[in-house]
């Protein structure tokens, strides 16, 4: 009996000293200039918005990866012919749920696609979380080290005191280093998944970016400079996405808004965890914000000053909305009105940003596309 | 408690303790861990194409439900194969009388055949139907469908084995062990379904830990939750091992005594491993999310933590099941 008590605690001695020593996390407003990549900027610099892909264990690599090739040439050849030559695609951001109930050879295909695609089309991307990246058989920090290593990937994840696993921004330059002052910073946070209110609280509430987020996001744009325009990129939709909702349909509100909204935007939706981010940022250069989430909308408002809108849901996984044109439903008629499309189709495809100026101007078009036997169905709706 | 345990492994306790039939014993439980390994990772396999299609199903997207589905059936079937072997190898494990082996273990292996063979026959027919791009499409693995084809295979050749061995042997081998009483009506089935459910979570309890050592994360300060989960599934996992395993394998006789004390050190080690998740989940509300999120697959979303309340619950629920049950008996002498 005494050998047993002893062996227990030894166990228990062993997992305490392993806890403790465990390093602190560092501080991130001692390293701030750890979570800035850069890259050069120039007139219509183009970012594309690739959002729930959602590849899991049902998906065919195959079949997904034969959408994202026409998807990534049509996106090309309209930033060919609307920019002229010389002009490309020169980020992808994922925002998130990339992956869901997958494991690791989706991940690694995956990866090898996009690696292969940047050669291709010369473009960089970054791998933003989703609450369902985590959801696989592979360890989310053997995820963040593959995104992190592969060579066309923009992605950091500090063992820091920010909440999250992975928040950076990158800063387009004059020269594309950070010797030279930035034009304009797109920032990269990670929205988390969810959490339960109290340890007995049997649901899971969707998660939101933290006032420490905030704090962070806020001091990287006064280290980048106070006049610097920040668009935001992340997954989960915070609470200002309802309240402009609200605003537009409940009261009348004269906001700018375009796009669908065919389900609810999975946010938080309790005041008590409602987010700081946009409410700060927007007085700290931040002129737009795009998520993910909700796969049946990718409705935009222009909200206080800033554009707040999800991106298209990008390819046929998990779920989408086949939009009806002949549909008597309210949401799915403000939608054919807004966007001017008279005829069915599918809610997937892709969002494009350009940057078009260093004041802070930037035009957004949503990029409707569908594979279809007799041509595939294909419409670039701008804001 | 060192004498309990000794006891609970002296083979002389279990239902085969002729020499003859010890060696056979210890085959069949090799194999019978085996293949419970191999099958509780084709049923995660199939618990991940499962849980995809509801979340499709749920946010209405039934159609891309279906096609799914269409798509891993051999996955689904991969599972079924897998326990048809698994219940096979129960039927010599168990050492019952040789006519019911007989007719256990052939209706197992007629239906490990047939369903091997469909998933062979689905395969051929989805690639034929340009369902499948190529054989080796990829996805779960990079040579899917292809190895889930081969896989069948496998199980086929097995379950031909075995109807063979019965068509020869059959009653020639002393497999003469005691038979449990089947039981029927009402009874039956709830007591059946309590065994299924139960095999199933152990299966999940099982994964849980398994995978758990690969894939929860250790760093962020999610340690103490980290280490809470892996023992909750751990504890799922024996809770139904020590049951089935050691508990089922006791002589009769040996059982009545048996099964109060396996109870009270079962609801023990359920009620610290269900304070001990509490506490972590208390100081890492995020962390079912984000530290083992994988080992929910059924919790596709933000919604109720099934999967938690599975590990959590399931051992609590046995272990007070079989104390009852055993103070009833007692009771009754």
């Amino acid at each position: 009996m005494r050998k047993e008590a002893l062996c227990v605690l030894l166990a228990l001695a062993v997992l305490l000293a392993a806890a403790a020593g465990c390093s602190a996390p560092r501080k991130s407003s001692e390293h701030l200039d750890d979570y800035v990549f850069t890259l050069k900027y120039r007139d219509n610099f183009n970012i594309l918005q690739l959002t729930d892909i959602h590849w899991n264990a049902n998906t065919s690599a195959t079949a997904s990866k034969s959408y994202m090739d026409k998807l990534l040439k049509e996106t090309a050849d309209h930033i060919t012919a609307t920019q002229g030559e010389g002009s490309k695609i020169d980020l992808v951001e994922l925002t998130g749920d990339m992956f869901m109930l997958t494991n690791t050879y989706h991940v690694k295909t995956f990866i090898d696609y996009f690696e292969e695609k940047a050669e291709e089309y010369g473009f960089v991307y970054t791998a933003i979380w989703g609450n369902h990246d985590r959801q696989g058989l592979y360890n989310p920090n053997w995820l963040g080290r593959m995104f992190a290593k592969a060579p066309h990937c923009i992605y950091f994840e500090p063992d820091d005191d920010v909440y999250g696993r992975s928040n950076f921004v990158i800063n387009l330059t004059e020269d594309g280093t950070k010797s030279t002052k930035a034009v304009w910073m797109i920032a990269n946070l990670d929205s988390g998944a969810s959490f339960s209110e109290t340890e007995f609280y049997p649901f899971r509430d969707y998660d939101y970016i933290r006032p420490d987020q905030t704090e962070w996001f806020l001091a990287e744009h006064a280290a980048a400079g106070d006049d610097v325009p920040a668009i935001a990129y992340y997954h989960i939709p915070q609470d200002e996405n309802e309240k402009a909702w609200v605003d537009v349909t409940e009261k009348a509100a004269d906001y700018k808004n375009k796009f669908f909204k065919l389900e609810g935007f999975a946010d938080n939706g309790s005041e008590k965890y409602a987010s700081d981010f946009i409410d700060r940022a927007k007085d700290h250069g931040l002129v737009a914000a795009f998520m993910g989430h909700a796969h049946n909308v990718d409705w935009t408002v222009e909200y206080e000053g800033v554009v707040i809108g999800l991106g298209v849901k990008t390819g046929e996984e998990l779920y989408f909305a086949h939009v009806d044109a002949s549909s008597d439903d309210s949401a799915v008629r403000a939608g054919l009105e807004s966007t001017g499309i008279d005829e069915n189709f599918d809610l997937i495809g892709a969002s494009l940003v350009t940057l078009t100026g260093s004041d802070g101007s930037f035009e957004l078009e949503h990029l409707y596309f569908n594979e279809r036997t007799g041509g595939d169905f294909v419409r670039w709706v701008k804001w | 408690m060192g004498e309990m345990v000794m006891k609970m492994f002296d083979r002389d306790n279990f239902v085969c303790p002729s020499s003859g039939s010890r060696k056979a014993g210890l085959v069949s439980f090799a194999c019978l861990v085996f293949l419970y390994v191999i099958t509780a990772f084709t049923f995660m396999n199939a618990l991940y194409c499962f849980s995809d299609c509801v979340g499709s199903t749920v946010a209405g997207s039934a159609d891309i439900a279906l096609r799914d589905a269409m798509r891993s059936v051999p996955v689904f079937l991969s599972f079924g194969v897998t326990l048809g072997g698994l219940m096979i190898c129960q039927a010599f494990f168990r050492n019952e009388s040789p006519d019911i082996l007989a007719k256990k273990a052939k209706k197992h292996a007629v239906i490990t055949v047939a369903i091997g063979a469909f998933v062979i026959l689905y395969t051929v027919a989805m690639r034929f139907a340009g369902r499948y791009l190529s054989l080796t499409e990829g996805a779960p693995s990079p040579f899917y469908p292809l190895d889930a084809m081969l896989y069948a295979l496998l199980f086929i050749a097995g379950g031909v084995c075995v109807l063979l061995y019965f068509k020869k042997y059959a009653g020639s081998k002393p497999y003469n062990g005691p038979s449990r009483p089947l039981a029927r009506g009402k009874a039956g089935f709830f007591r059946n379904l309590f065994v299924t459910l139960w095999f199933l979570f152990g299966l999940y309890g099982f994964c849980g830990f398994f995978y758990s050592i690969f894939i929860v994360d250790f760093s962020h300060g999610y340690l103490p939750y980290t280490l809470a989960s892996m023992f909750a599934s751990l504890v799922t996992f024996l809770s139904f091992a020590v049951w089935e395993l050691c508990y089922n394998a006791l002589k009769p006789e040996k059982r009545g005594g048996a099964m109060l004390r396996v109870s009270l050190v079962c609801l023990g080690v359920s009620v610290m491993s269900a304070v001990f998740y509490f506490v972590a989940l208390k100081f890492n509300l995020d962390g079912p999310s984000n530290v083992g999120f994988g080992l929910l697959p059924v919790a596709f979303s933000a919604s109720v933590n099934f999967a938690t309340m599975i590990s959590v619950f399931t051992p609590l629920i046995a272990s007070v099941a079989g104390l009852l049950r055993s103070l009833s008996l007692k009771k009754r002498g």
